[in-house]
């Protein structure tokens, strides 16, 4: 597991990670996703699993942290 | 027949359509063209490329530079031969025109208004059922409820909300047999918005506290200017037809599947907390935007298909949504599917602006309905899955 992120060249504000895991997401006023600070680990979590893979852009990331590379790579969906 | 020859294409359709009857077996289609020839030429509309595939279509959605909106996302097109704002604006100035209403449509927002949609939609669930036990849902809910929020939300005047159905049947469900109607109803509609923005500047800024769209977009600014006239009523003409039909068209549909299937009526009646699940999995599978067209910016390929500078080609999102690939039996509607990552409101930088009120509308609709209305079913199986048209039901069966 690494440090999600919401990558914000993509993410289009199609809230599907808030309405999903709105304890881990929240929305900008100009309706952007951003990980709520704090919660960048739980990426584990059932909630943020669904969003993830419901984000009609792929624009959730995991951050390797174990790894000298700083590559974020899109988490697969299954 | 010479261009699929010339292009060697094995398994095209050059009569696929996705307007109108066409609609009526659509998903057959779609799955015939999935299995056997995911790219194809099509003769309609002056023609098109299609594309189908899922991941096609999201790649395309992504790559703006290549897959233009200009000179129109619809074909054909919605009465006017304006480009509409923002749909039909490529970068670098979309951006400037998207972010114009952005923030109005944040779910936060949306979420302020869902104590008045519920209520309107409570009233409207009344009216259905003091009309008999034969009741016409599509005229009595699924349309007036988005014409009654979204007018209110953009600061139509509510005397003039009648005439406001026939303008969206004629520009968009006339468009494609009779495309002078449109052109005719699509004039009506950019003089009527040009009267209402004359009464509103002459109104002025502060005469009206309200916050409503017309007041954002006469206020807006685009790189330190105003809307000139022209920019404003081509918003307002994209907004009036965006923000009416399709969510029309989204209750509808769900209100039509339900009706037909009685298990799933039951179930959500049961557990109402399942009814935003559904809701998704009823634009994934009957969703009012069933393609969108671009225009190719530069030789490109396709799924091995070279499509040339200046085609036209059509995202069917409708059979993407359908695409075995990405979805576990995907002409089944299963109400409670849970991995739903779907093309319903597009993506990319044209992703629906009105997405986050269109999903509440519906799932609002669905949720006062099930509560006020008992058990119901088709009263006349030819009226179809897509469309505003009628929406006939037996109620109380
Ligand atoms: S679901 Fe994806 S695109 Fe939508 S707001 Fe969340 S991160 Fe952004």
């Amino acid at each position: 597991m690494g440090e999600l992120l919401v990558d914000g060249g993509r993410c289009q504000g199609h809230a599907r990670c808030w309405a999903l895991a709105p304890e881990t997401f929240e929305i900008d006023e100009e309706g952007y996703a951003h990980v709520i600070p704090g919660r960048e680990n739980s990426g584990d979590e059932p909630n943020v699993r669904k969003a993830i893979r419901n984000c009609p852009e792929r624009a959730i990331l995991e951050r390797e942290t174990n790894e000298a590379s700083e590559k974020a790579s899109e988490v697969s969906a299954s | 027949m010479s261009t699929e020859t010339e292009r060697g294409l094995s398994h095209n359709k050059s009569d696929f359509d996705f307007h109108g009857r066409s609609l009526d077996n659509i998903f057959d289609e779609y799955q015939d063209i999935l299995a056997n020839g995911p790219v194809g030429h099509s003769n309609k509309y002056g023609g098109f490329w299609y594309i189908t595939k899922s991941e096609d279509i999201f790649n395309a959605e992504q790559d703006p530079d290549t897959f233009a909106v200009g000179p129109s996302m619809l074909l054909p097109a919605f009465g006017t031969d304006v480009p509409l704002i923002p749909i039909d604006i490529d970068p670098p100035a979309h951006a400037d025109f998207r972010k114009i209403l952005l923030p109005m449509f944040t779910p936060m927002n949306i979420s302020k208004l869902t104590p008045g949609m519920r209520e309107t939609a409570q009233q409207l669930c009344q009216e259905v059922l003091t009309a008999g036990d034969v009741v016409d849902v599509s005229a009595k809910l699924a349309r007036p409820m988005p014409t009654i929020i979204f007018s209110r939300l953009a600061g139509y005047p509510e005397q003039d909300w009648p005439i406001f159905d026939r303008w969206i049947d004629e520009i968009i469900y006339e468009r494609t047999a009779h495309p002078e109607t449109a052109y005719a109803a699509g004039r009506e509609l950019n003089d009527y918005f040009d009267r209402l923005l004359d009464e509103r500047e002459k109104a002025g800024p502060g005469a009206d506290a309200s916050n409503d769209l017309i007041t954002q977009l006469l206020k807006a600014e685009v790189k330190g200017r105003k809307l000139t006239r022209e920019e404003l009523l081509s918003y307002c003409y994209l907004l009036f037809l965006a923000g009416l039909d399709t969510t029309a068209w989204a209750i509808r549909s769900a209100l039509w599947y339900l009706a037909g299937n009685p298990q799933a009526q039951q179930q959500l009646r049961e557990d109402p907390d399942l009814i935003p699940t559904a809701a998704e999995e009823f634009l994934r599978t009957l969703s009012p935007v069933q393609a969108m067209a671009r225009t190719a910016k530069k030789d490109t390929v396709v799924r091995g298909q070279e499509i040339k500078a200046g085609e036209r080609v059509v995202l069917v999102f409708g059979a993407g949504n359908r695409d075995p690939e990405v979805y576990e039996e995907p002409n089944d509607i299963k109400i409670d599917r849970e991995d739903n990552r779907h093309l319903a409101f597009g993506g990319g930088i044209h992703r629906c602006l009105g997405s986050n009120l269109g999903r509440a509308e519906m799932v609002i609709a669905m949720e006062e309905f099930l509560k006020a209305v008992p058990h119901f079913e088709r009263a006349n199986d030819d009226e179809p899955w897509h469309g505003v048209g009628p929406l006939t039901l037996k109620i109380g069966a």
